[in-house]
């Protein structure tokens, strides 16, 4: 059987991931600030399986933009490692996110005008002009592995179940060593709910990745080895001490 | 990176838009492409039909009318001149050839043209495709696209002002205007000048004036056709062709002719005008479609910037994915400027097929050949709109690479 782990390719190592003294504000709709995350610390060791919880609104999916480098806090840091993420520059936070991270989106977010194929190889195209013979092989390999048979298949005509097991093979084709997954199974029914879940958590196994997941999906939360809940920083809004 | 494969798919996503983009850009190009190559057309085959006409020799009158009905055959009533002159002029040094040419009749909406053998021929530079060219009086030598066949007997008719002529076709009034019991014999066809004479019969002088009652210009009554004209009366003719032998003898016989009760022109003179005010309106109508065209490319702009808009969270899912702003830039700029590149290569292919239709049209109510030619002003045309297109469509494009992807993903 094989693995989701490549020869051609080496695994990124998982670090351990450090938030510190994270704040976070965001303007309203009355262009008052309020405040999105306020944590004092939070680490995660490498290769752990971290689900966050919390109501809507506490947080969740901005801790993981944080994580992934696509916002950076008011005030705080994120580290990799002794990479300091936070403190990167636009386009070495985005050569950071496309060496590390895979992303997992609630709603999937592929391609729908291309085929199962090109959409798990998307992220490839990134960086080079041609995809090789063995990572065609390694992503159809993927979307064997994930119980998708038709490459061919346009994304758009997929059903839920099998547009979310793309995406998961979309996100660990470059053997990330962070795997983010935002509400992996809310837009899923209860049996392919499971599926998606198992198999996101067995790709973090077996590669090894860090698996950070926000979600309300309690089986989901299940299968982790730890599971922070974030409450809302602020209910009301307030004034920013900035 | 390689951003073709998300280009194609954006283009696919647009999926009619793309095609009603491509078709409007191209749609602006043709146009213009069209006028521009129409306008050169127009001028270097009518250009081309003056050829053999060096001098014109007519009564005082319009210039411009008697080139048009002496070179270009468009029936008109013209003033006659002295036909003493064809003798003054064949012994005069400077001429090398010197023919008449007598409109008036026509048959089956073809004009028939009376002169000489010579210049039927062309001064000796053509040699009919068909047959011979014609030798005695009653008989027909056809233009290329003269519908008659050889040996056919071609019924002349006096020529109705203002009646519509369609070659091929007998006009009504033909029948009422016909000289009966003076049918010509087409002894031959001439080879394809690309000129409203490929629809002319040209038969001798001689006829034209006998037809109509006149002297036929001879003193002896022995079917001799052609100069010299010896007779005691020389009916008049309309107009006179006449090529010189030299540049100065040339400018000194329209000199010479210019007094004295006729007038003398070259017919490049007149087309020179001709053509500066055709070029005048071809500069107006190029400088038009091509403002015309930028207003479809702005338009096309708009529509691209609100799909941008639309494709925020698309483009932000691919930040979050790890391409970087480049890779985000270039999509979203090579899809548009591929669109309108498109456009510009389909435009450049319908301004071909719609100056071929134009020419077809102009072809059919002239009888003047047209050929295409795409030429570097055509293409200078073109560039210009692909460069303006592909400049403007980097405003989308800088749009979403400047877009915190963030916000895209919050949509």
């Amino acid at each position: 059987m094989p693995a989701f782990t490549s020869p051609e390719r080496k695994p990124g190592r998982a670090a351990r991931l450090q938030l510190t003294g994270i704040r976070l504000d965001h303007r309203g709709g009355d262009g008052r600030p309020f405040r999105v995350l306020d944590l004092a610390g939070l680490a995660i060791p490498a290769g752990a399986r971290v689900g966050l919880r919390g109501a809507s609104g506490s947080g969740k999916t901005s801790l993981l933009h944080l994580v992934a480098g696509l916002i950076r806090p008011d005030a705080g840091s994120v580290s990799w490692g002794d990479m300091v993420v936070s403190e990167l520059s636009t386009g070495a936070r985005d050569r950071w996110r496309q060496a590390t991270l895979g992303f997992v989106f609630q709603d999937f977010h592929l391609i729908p005008e291309l085929d199962v194929a090109a959409n798990i190889t998307l992220p490839l195209t990134f960086s080079q002009w041609r995809i090789r013979p063995a990572e065609h092989e390694r992503a159809a390999m993927l979307a064997a592995r994930m119980g998708l048979t038709d490459l061919r298949r346009k994304a758009g005509v997929l059903s839920r179940g099998e547009q979310q097991r793309v995406a998961i093979a979309r996100a660990v084709l470059l053997q990330p060593a962070l795997i983010l997954a935002d509400e992996p199974t809310a837009s899923l029914d209860a049996a392919h709910a499971a599926e998606v879940g198992a198999l996101l958590v067995e790709v973090a196994t077996e590669t090894g990745a860090t698996l950070i997941c926000a979600s309300h999906d309690t089986a989901l939360l299940a299968r982790m080895d730890r599971r922070i809940e974030l409450a809302a920083a602020q209910a009301a809004p307030f004034e920013s001490a900035a | 990176m390689n951003p073709f494969p998300m280009v194609w798919a954006d283009i696919r996503a647009l999926r009619w838009t793309a095609l009603a983009i491509i078709a409007l850009v191209a749609l602006a190009v043709a146009v213009g492409v069209a006028i521009g190559a129409q306008e050169r057309a127009l001028r270097r085959s009518s250009a081309a039909a003056a050829e053999d006409f060096d001098l014109l020799i007519g009564a005082p009158g319009s210039q411009t009318q008697l080139l048009m009905s002496a070179v270009y055959l468009q029936p008109d009533a013209v003033p006659l001149m002295d036909g003493r002159l064809l003798n003054t002029l064949a012994q005069d040094e400077r001429v090398a050839g010197v023919a008449p040419i007598a409109f008036g009749d026509v048959s089956k909406g073809y004009v028939i043209v009376g002169t000489t053998a010579a210049f039927a021929g062309r001064w000796g530079r053509l040699a009919p495709s068909q047959g011979r060219l014609f030798a005695r009086e009653g008989e027909a030598v056809l233009g290329a696209d003269v519908s008659y066949g050889l040996g056919d007997s071609i019924a002349p008719s006096h020529g109705v002002l203002g009646a519509s002529a369609r070659p091929g076709v007998a006009h009504e009034d033909e029948a009422g205007h016909r000289h009966a019991g003076h049918d010509y014999v087409a002894v031959g066809r001439l080879p394809r000048l690309g000129s409203p004479w490929d629809r002319a019969i040209l038969v001798p002088v001689e006829s034209v004036w006998e037809i109509h009652g006149l002297a036929n210009g001879h003193a002896a009554d022995d079917g001799r056709i052609g100069p010299p004209f010896d007779g005691p009366r020389i009916p008049g003719v309309p107009a006179l062709v006449v090529k010189p032998r030299g540049v100065a003898g040339a400018y000194a016989l329209r000199a010479q002719y210019r007094q004295g009760g006729t007038m003398a022109f070259f017919p490049a003179e007149v087309l020179v005008t001709l053509y500066r005010a055709l070029g005048d309106v071809r500069s107006v109508l190029v400088a038009a479609s091509f403002l015309n065209a930028l207003l479809i490319l702005a338009a096309v702009l708009l529509l691209l910037i609100a799909v941008a808009g639309l494709r925020r969270r698309r483009y932000a899912i691919l930040r979050a994915l790890g391409a970087p702003r480049g890779y985000v830039l270039l999509v979203v700029w090579l899809g548009m400027a591929g669109l309108i590149g498109a456009g510009c290569v389909a435009g450049l292919l319908a301004g071909a097929v719609l100056t071929t239709m134009l020419s077809g049209v102009i072809a059919g109510q002239t009888g003047l050949r047209l050929v295409f030619a795409i030429e570097s002003q055509e293409i200078a045309f073109v560039a210009a709109l692909l460069l303006i297109g592909s400049a403007i469509t980097l405003v989308p494009a800088l749009m979403s690479y400047r877009a915190p992807a963030v916000a895209g993903l919050r949509d």
